[in-house]
């Protein structure tokens, strides 16, 4: 068993085609351990979501290109796998939660339908039992109530409730990396804590590793242990968070810095 | 059930209003501003007395209530006169013409929308590669060509000897199946040539929209295969606009659209009646066809609204 959960070697990802190509994510390298929490920080658009994406095999393929050294999950290469053996991986070792809680759920079913949609998939249950699988992992991320939750449309929830049912939905296969792509940016500042504090007990619990995507250097130093930080589409600093805010090297970490402790960032 | 029943009863009530306000302007451009036919019946040097008695037996000196009145009563009841041109009563006339239409219609109608919603979905799936370049390619080839030439150009191919000579190029002799798509196909291969760019662009675009939101990529996220996606979770976003632009195009594709067929193939439909009312001024026919058009766009809009209710849950 290697100790990294996500190995990573010169990523980089183009969008678009001919001349109105660019490179969003140049040569990206790091890796993360196994159940460890791994901050990405960087401003927005410097290619921190893109690289999530095309780690998990979400870009299209007709207008963006990937390239890459090595993808390791655990033991398993996926770069240059064919989608329908990526989509094996996807939501079983490696999953995803998204910015925007609401919209990442499907408005035209129930709740339920579609957390027991991932048990029915990566674990062959049958109706009763993904709906038996679901309630309890409703119930671990803090419903209490989950046979009301799961009745329940989308639009009928709050942002909060939202993102716990993404975070249920991402951890019911107990996935070796979590992308947590700004998980709580969206929500009100009173329940960003809670559902964050949900996130990391909930990855804590399954061992599973977090590469947790933020702008926000609170979040970073309150929740991970290493953080890399990304600007126009190049890593410029990796180091312990304790490293990185006493002894930054770069001088955009530096930057980054001094603007958080102005609040302005 | 009041919850229910509450949102039913006020789309029930603006839909009768909307009934009320099309058949007024219907009324008021087809019967109380329309031909006045006092001079066609008595001649030109009628007395001032005749003039008064005919117009008095044809109800035109009735108040403005009265006549509306009756004009509605016409259309709920289907009691809508004699015919001009044929004397045939409209009732009958209306019975034998629109069964036609609508079967001649309908194979076009259903393959062009679904030949649509197909191709939509593939093209968008696959949105930029060369099979979407090539589906988009074919659409707006479709587009590009006028209907008469199409229409003119299928005769030639399958109804005569320069082409495959397979099917009559006029006419309407249906007692069977095999008559029936003997005298269908044409016109639904033509229809469908016609409509399917118009269809796929549109549904394309659709798709195109539904497949960016974020709950596509999150379900890709979990491991949704890529037919799960399109047939479950795009599609199913999609039924409101698709329930919306089917439902409004029936009254149109059955009376503008069976006109143009109809009068290429010479196919006694309601399309065909109605282009010989409006060049004979037959008042009688135009009136129940606008009427009832208009009575069937707000019935139909009435349906679109319940169905859309039920299918997306964000509307209930």
């Amino acid at each position: 068993m290697t100790a990294s959960a996500l190995d990573i070697r010169h990523l980089s990802v183009d969008l678009g085609s001919g001349k109105e190509r660019r490179t969003v994510v140049d040569s990206v390298s790091f890796e993360l351990r196994r159940g460890e929490v791994l901050a990405l920080v960087g401003e927005s658009g410097c290619g921190k979501s893109k690289t999530a994406e095309a780690i998990m095999g979400l870009l299209p393929p007709g207008r963006s290109r990937v390239r890459a050294e090595r993808i390791r999950l655990g033991e398993h290469e996926l770069k240059d796998l064919p989608s329908r053996a990526m989509r094996k991986f996807r939501g079983r070792d490696i999953s995803m939660v998204f910015q925007e809680p609401r919209a990442a759920l499907d408005p035209v079913f129930r709740v339920g339908q579609q957390v027991s949609s991932v048990f029915r998939r990566h674990r062959g249950h049958s109706g009763s039992k993904a709906r038996t699988a679901s309630a309890e992992m409703l119930l671990r991320v803090g419903f209490a109530e989950p046979g009301r939750v799961m009745r329940a449309y989308p639009h009928e929830l709050s942002g909060g409730m939202c993102q716990r049912i993404g975070i249920a939905m991402a951890m019911a296969c107990r996935p070796q990396v979590l992308i947590a792509d700004e998980p709580t940016s969206a929500l009100d500042v009173t329940t960003q804590a809670q559902v964050l504090a949900q996130l990391i007990r909930s990855c804590r619990q399954e061992e599973t590793a977090v590469l947790l995507i933020t702008h926000d250097l609170g979040v970073v130093a309150q929740y991970s242990q290493r953080a890399l930080v990304m600007r126009q589409g190049k890593l410029v600093e990796e180091a312990s968070v304790a490293d990185l805010f006493t002894r930054p090297h770069n001088e955009y970490t530096r930057s980054l810095l001094t603007m958080a402790q102005a609040g302005m960032a | 059930m009041r919850e229910v029943m509450r949102p039913l009863a006020r789309k029930l009530f603006q839909a009768l209003l909307l009934v009320v306000g099309v058949t007024l302007i219907s009324f008021l451009l087809m019967v109380w501003f329309g031909p006045d036919q006092t001079y066609t019946l008595i001649g030109k040097n009628a007395t001032t007395e005749q003039i008064a008695e005919v117009r008095h037996q044809l109800g035109y000196d009735d108040p403005f209530l009265l006549r509306y009145g009756e004009y509605l009563l016409e259309l709920v009841t289907l009691d809508l006169g004699v015919s001009n041109a044929s004397g045939e009563s409209v009732r009958t006339l209306l019975a034998r013409t629109v069964p036609i239409s609508l079967v001649l219609m309908i194979p076009g109608f259903v393959l062009g929308n679904g030949v649509g919603i197909a191709l939509g979905l593939a093209s968008a799936h696959r949105r930029g590669r060369r099979s979407d370049r090539l589906i988009t390619a074919l659409s707006v080839t479709g587009m590009s060509i006028s209907f008469l030439v199409v229409l003119i150009a299928f005769q030639v191919l399958f109804s005569t000897p320069y082409g495959l000579d397979l099917f009559p190029v006029r006419g309407w002799r249906v007692s069977g199946w095999t008559s029936y798509l003997h005298y269908v196909t044409v016109p639904t291969l033509a229809l469908l040539f016609v409509t399917f760019g118009y269809n796929t662009r549109f549904y394309r675009a659709l798709f195109i929209e539904e497949i960016g939101r974020d709950h596509i990529r999150a379900a890709r996220a979990l491991g949704a295969s890529e037919s799960v996606i399109l047939w479950k979770h795009v599609l199913k976003n999609s039924m409101v606009p698709i329930i919306t632009r089917i439902m409004f195009s029936i009254p149109l594709v059955v009376i503008s659209g069976s006109l143009l067929i109809e009068s290429y193939f010479g196919i006694p439909g309601i399309g065909q009646a109605t282009f010989e009312a409006i060049t004979s001024g037959d008042q009688p026919v135009l009136k129940a066809v606008v009427g009832l058009t208009a009575v069937a766009f707000v019935a139909i809009q009435f349906l679109t609204e319940l169905l859309c209710r039920r299918l997306d849950p964000r509307l209930g």
